[in-house]
């Protein structure tokens, strides 16, 4: 048995608990696109002014199937959103947060808009993070060249070094919801109860890896566990990672959740 | 309707002999007789005259041509053969303007094989123009009622729901609660329009409006629960209004909501709510059945919402037919004249539907495809091409593994 070298000390004070709370690990530095029903700012200003935090200005689009985006007012289109930006927000509060709004006019979220937005928020925004708690049903991607479309794009995030976080749509008995279908390019979240929001795991199941906390903070169905509230909590602690080390790539995103996973060896989460 | 015939000559066995042949000709025309000029425009004021066979002199100064020229004053189209001893007398070229198409003399070759053989050629001339003629008068009769009628039906369509509710979907409502063992519960259906238009409104599981929503759809708990795609439940303190979420007039003062999304599509948006079941509460097991129910209510209203389309449709494309047709002034329009601008209302429409999978130049060009199928082959055709697809279907589904 080998005594143990410096290295092994440095290693062995590399803990999960002590990158996350870090100092520097605010999430400043870190574009998050956060592509769901539209944010409602104020609301958010309200609440972080009141804690006496500062905020990033929150910008954003609202985004239809074709035609160019059409300005953000600072409106949801849908609670969801601001919840859903609240989580990332509350965990990467140094973050720079865009509003895709692809639930916008038009209602309902169609496979071409989140495309768009998607597009949108890597080549203009230049993002390295992209939340997706909006799921697209897989009725709407019967049609092949849409599924393709949908794959290519997330495909394009992953080698531009953008890192998309999507919902797995877990409730349903036989459809799978997309893109949290494609695990491969993007990092797939499912729900579980966490003692505490930084806490998560990894449970590959069904094309579905991460399981991460799923009761948010803001709204009546907040505290109702959902892979859309669990989905920006993976996406804030990634933020977190990202302002220590801003250029790391998908996969050593995953990698790093991967080991903070195994090196915690945390409780099992309740399930929810 | 037979063609009518007007003789006019001042002398009774002239008239009686016309009379005579026409009637045994076999023509089947109806046949007026006048000796003179005033009782001749008295008949030409009271009925439709198609061929008017004329004597040149009338007597008392007045003339056949002079009488043609005051019947075309009621009868614009009248044709005419002018009978006279004095054929050379008479201006051609002014009574050809006035609608004479024949001369006969009686002088020369006035029998009855002349004479009918004139008046066949008349009435062989009159025949499809006056046909034309009916179908003109028909067609502008037709237009003018549709005209009328199309601003009520729209006026009546647009008084309607613009998501029509059924009434199974209502049913469903109901049976929820007493499955559930809720309380009460409520629809809330928004609609946007292709003008950007909001509508929303909630219905009671009787089907009654809610009198005010009060709450904008975007800051809804209907709008929250429309994002999830799947049933959500608040309870306790939960259910209050914060910043982001605004609670509606029906939902306030609530001790639980079970809410879940019909995923209709296109810009409307239905969410079925159910409140208040006593201690225990909602547990998993209502959640599965209100999501298996909703997408029960979900197929029902597409249903419903794609009946309503084929309607728009329908009107909009009678709507185009008629901006057409007035364009086709004086003639009827025909399908030539009327297909395009049907076609491209019918395209608008296609584009301003949401639920559609396909584009519309597509869903045009296989429309176009199956109608000239249908008329150059008939319904067996189209059966046919239906199989087609059918089998073709079927062998897309079998390679790519969809179910």
């Amino acid at each position: 048995m080998t005594e143990p070298t410096v290295f092994d000390e440095l290693f062995a004070k590399l803990t999960p608990d002590r990158i996350l709370s870090d100092p520097r690990a605010t999430g400043a530095g870190v574009t998050v696109a956060v592509i769901d029903s539209g944010v409602e700012r104020s609301v958010l200003e309200a609440k972080f002014a009141a804690a006496a935090a500062p905020l990033l200005p929150i910008e954003g689009a609202v985004f239809a199937p074709t035609g160019p985006p059409a300005a953000y007012t600072g409106h949801q289109s849908s609670p969801h959103g601001t919840t859903v930006a609240d989580i990332i927000l509350t965990l990467a509060p140094g973050a720079k947060l865009y509003s895709a709004d692809v639930f916008g006019p038009t209602g309902s979220c169609e496979v071409e808009t989140v495309i768009a937005a998607l597009r949108h928020a890597i080549d203009v925004w230049k993002v390295k993070v992209v939340n997706l708690s909006l799921g697209v049903p897989e009725h709407k991607l019967q049609q092949l060249p849409r599924r393709q479309q949908l794959l290519r794009a997330i495909e394009e995030a992953y080698f531009r070094d953008v890192l998309v976080f999507a919902a797995a749509h877990n409730e349903h008995p036989i459809t799978r919801s997309f893109p949290a279908a494609f695990a491969t390019p993007l990092i797939s979240v499912d729900k579980g109860v966490f003692a505490d929001p930084l806490q998560f795991a990894y449970r590959l199941h069904d094309h579905v890896e991460f399981q991460a906390h799923g009761r948010g903070y803001l709204g009546p169905f907040a505290r109702e566990p959902a892979t859309s509230w669990a989905t920006p909590h993976l996406a804030g602690i990634a933020a977190r990672v990202l302002s220590l080390k801003p250029d790391l790539k998908p996969f050593e995103i995953k990698t790093i959740l991967y080991w903070m996973f195994r090196s915690r060896q945390g409780p099992a989460p309740a399930a929810p | 309707m037979s063609e009518t015939v007007l003789i006019v000559d001042d002398e009774e066995s002239v008239r009686r002999t016309f009379q005579e042949w026409l009637a045994s000709s076999g023509l089947g025309v109806a046949v007026f007789a006048a000796a003179d000029a005033e009782s001749a425009l008295r008949v030409a004021s009271e009925r439709p005259i198609d061929l008017a066979i004329l004597d040149w002199n009338l007597g008392s100064g007045s003339d056949g041509l002079r009488l043609l020229e005051d019947i075309v004053e009621f009868q614009p189209d009248v044709v005419a053969i002018l009978v006279t001893g004095f054929a050379g007398i008479a201006t051609p070229l002014q009574a050809l303007r006035m609608g004479v198409r024949d001369y006969l003399d009686k002088n020369a070759d006035l029998n009855r094989e002349t004479f009918l053989r004139s008046v066949r050629t008349q009435l062989d001339r009159i025949r499809p123009a006056r046909h034309a003629r009916a179908l003109n008068r028909a067609a502008t009769e037709f237009r003018a009622a549709v005209q009328n009628v199309l601003p009520l039906v729209r006026t009546a369509a647009a008084f309607n729901d613009p998501v029509p509710l059924p009434e199974a979907v209502r049913a469903l409502l109901r049976f929820l609660i007493r499955a559930t063992g809720a309380t009460d519960g409520a629809l809330i259906v928004r609609h946007l329009g292709a003008d950007g238009a909001e509508a929303l409104a909630a219905y009671n599981p009787a089907g009654e409006a809610h009198p005010a929503v009060g709450v904008a759809f975007s800051r809804s708990l209907a709008a929250s629960v429309v994002s999830h795609q799947e049933p959500m439940l608040v309870s306790g303190p939960e259910v209050l209004a914060d910043g982001a979420v605004e609670l509606a007039a029906f939902e306030i003062g609530r001790a639980s909501i079970l809410a879940a999304p019909l995923p209709v599509g296109g810009g409307t948006s239905v969410v079925l709510e159910l409140f208040d079941k006593p201690a225990p509460g909602f547990a998993p097991a209502d959640r599965s059945l209100v999501g298996a129910a909703t997408e029960i209510g979900a197929d029902l209203l597409r249903h419903a919402l794609a009946e309503r389309q084929t309607s728009r449709l329908l009107f909009d494309a009678v709507d185009a037919a008629l901006a057409a047709s007035a364009g086709v002034s004086g003639a009827v329009p025909s399908a030539a004249d009327l297909l395009p601008a049907a076609m491209e209302q019918l395209r608008a429409g296609l584009t301003a539907d949401a639920n559609a999978v396909a584009d519309p130049e597509t869903t045009l060009r296989l429309v176009e495809a199956v109608r000239a199928l249908a008329v150059r082959h008939g319904p067996v055709a189209v059966e046919h091409c239906v199989r087609m697809v059918t089998d073709l279907r079927k062998l897309l589904d079998g390679i790519t593994g969809v179910a």
